[in-house]
């Protein structure tokens, strides 16, 4: 017999999972835009951060209704609680595939200079990272969550080669500052992507091995 | 939205010149669980054991108001009370069975009924049992008194009892507050199942019971209904700031 805190429970669950497959898929879609220039598929992107908005607000009120109504405890509280924490990560990903979208369309005549950077190789390892979270998380794999990790100095590896390049080349030439600066933005942007994968996946630990990792990977 | 299965307008009930309850207006729901909570004396039980009469048996008590059970008033004269009864069961706070066989604690009110066909029994002692989620622990020994029984086991039979007759509607009176966690969370999950084919009222001391168990919360203070709503309003944001003090713990 399931008790009304499992369907109840069950339907936070499905809510998050829900969640962090569409944003898995949008950072996806975004990266692709990014590499491909494509602004048709930048619109796409902006247009389905409304459905992740969404999401974060059902995640507030079903995490709100489970710990006032159900007094969680244990695995089912730190799921919870991990949960509140994934959302708010999941919903700034989203306002960063819009900002990077939103810089694409900026940058679509620079192709040469955006392939010359280190950002498609770049959004690459960001995008592998926040696929590997959120498999790690609707798994549970922890052995996965820690791969994250690793990758994550890759990607500040990666803003700080792109940091110098683009100083480099809008001393060069004057011509080149606006859409170099765009090219800042959006490395600093997939570098806060990398970010959110990492506390992703120490989220997954915690619910796993009830081990606060936050701040001991570094 | 759900039918509304009672409604009481104005209900004000004395015990000889006390008053225990003033001018109660409340709708309950079809197939909802509504959870009667407050403090001690705050008239939730009497409330409760209003909706099918069971306070008559106590002398000098008198009403007024009105409480419609399905549509008819339950205080009226040519009301039958014992059919009211079947129609509206109640579930003690300490499990009361029988000292009969546990076949027979089920069978029982069937009987008084006038159901002879032993086939027909049997089918609803079964039934029964299952609805109440104990036939599992039992079936092999239907026929054992059911002093034998644990006390979980007990108050799910005094459920099964209740259920055997087919009521509409059933009252608890804080039916777990004898009982241990493991059988207390058997009685909440029969809560959570039986609501869909019953309307259950429940009085509780244990604020998270309310909290887990129930769709509406009424909050009684002092003989009066404060504030009633959703359980998640309730349990989140409550209206009133006597119904936040008391789930907060920060009365008096």
């Amino acid at each position: 017999m399931q008790s009304h805190f499992e369907a109840e429970f069950g339907k936070l669950k499905k809510t998050i999972q829900d969640m962090a497959i569409l944003v898995d898929k949008q950072v996806d879609d975004t990266l692709k835009a990014l590499l491909e220039l494509d602004p048709g598929l930048c619109k796409v992107v902006k247009a389905r951060d409304d459905e992740i908005d969404r999401f974060d607000n059902l995640i507030q009120e079903q995490s709100e209704n489970l710990l006032a109504l159900f007094q969680p405890v244990a695995l089912d509280l730190r799921y919870i609680i991990a949960a509140m924490m994934i959302n708010t990560q999941l919903e700034r990903c989203g306002d960063i595939t819009v900002n990077i979208a939103q810089r694409t369309m900026k940058v679509i005549k620079n192709k040469e200079l955006l392939l010359d950077s280190e950002i498609p190789e770049m959004a690459r390892a960001a995008s592998q990272m926040m696929h590997d979270a959120i498999e790690a998380f609707t798994t549970g794999n922890i052995d996965l969550a820690r791969t994250v990790f690793d990758k994550d100095d890759i990607v500040d590896d990666f803003n700080k080669k792109t940091f110098k390049y683009l100083v480099r080349k809008m001393k060069k030439n004057k011509d080149q500052v606006e859409p170099c600066s765009h090219l800042l933005v959006l490395s600093r942007q997939l570098e806060r992507l990398g970010d959110h994968a990492t506390n992703i996946a120490e989220d997954v630990i915690f619910i796993v091995e009830a081990q606060i990792v936050t701040h001991q990977n570094k | 939205m759900p039918e509304t299965i009672i409604t009481t307008r104005n209900f004000s009930f004395y015990y000889a010149e006390t008053k225990a309850l003033a001018n109660v207006n409340i709708d309950i729901k079809k197939n909802e669980v509504t959870a009667f909570i407050g403090p001690s004396g705050c008239g939730k039980s009497t409330f409760l054991r209003s909706l099918n009469r069971m306070n008559d048996i106590i002398p000098g008590i008198s009403v007024e108001g009105d409480v419609l059970v399905m549509g008819e008033n339950i205080y009226d004269k040519r009301v039958d009370v014992v059919d009211l009864r079947r129609k509206v069961g109640l579930v003690f706070q300490k499990s009361n069975p029988f000292p009969k066989s546990i076949f027979e604690n089920v069978a029982y009110g069937l009987k008084i009924g006038g159901m002879k066909n032993k086939a027909e029994l049997s089918d609803r002692v079964e039934t029964s049992l299952r609805q109440a989620a104990l036939w599992d622990e039992v079936q092999d020994r239907l026929h054992k008194s059911a002093m034998e029984l644990s006390g979980g086991q007990q108050q799910r039979l005094c459920i099964a009892r209740t259920l055997a007759v087919e009521p509409e509607i059933i009252l608890m009176d804080e039916p777990a507050s004898a009982l241990d966690p493991i059988s207390t969370q058997k009685i909440e999950d029969l809560i959570f199942k039986l609501k869909e084919n019953y309307t259950i009222i429940i009085v509780t001391h244990n604020m998270q019971q309310a909290s887990r168990v129930s769709d509406i919360t009424a909050f009684f203070y002092l003989g009066e209904l404060v504030e009633v709503d959703s359980t998640m309003k309730m349990f989140t944001n409550p209206g009133n700031k006597r119904t936040e003090d008391y789930i907060t713990g920060r009365f008096g």
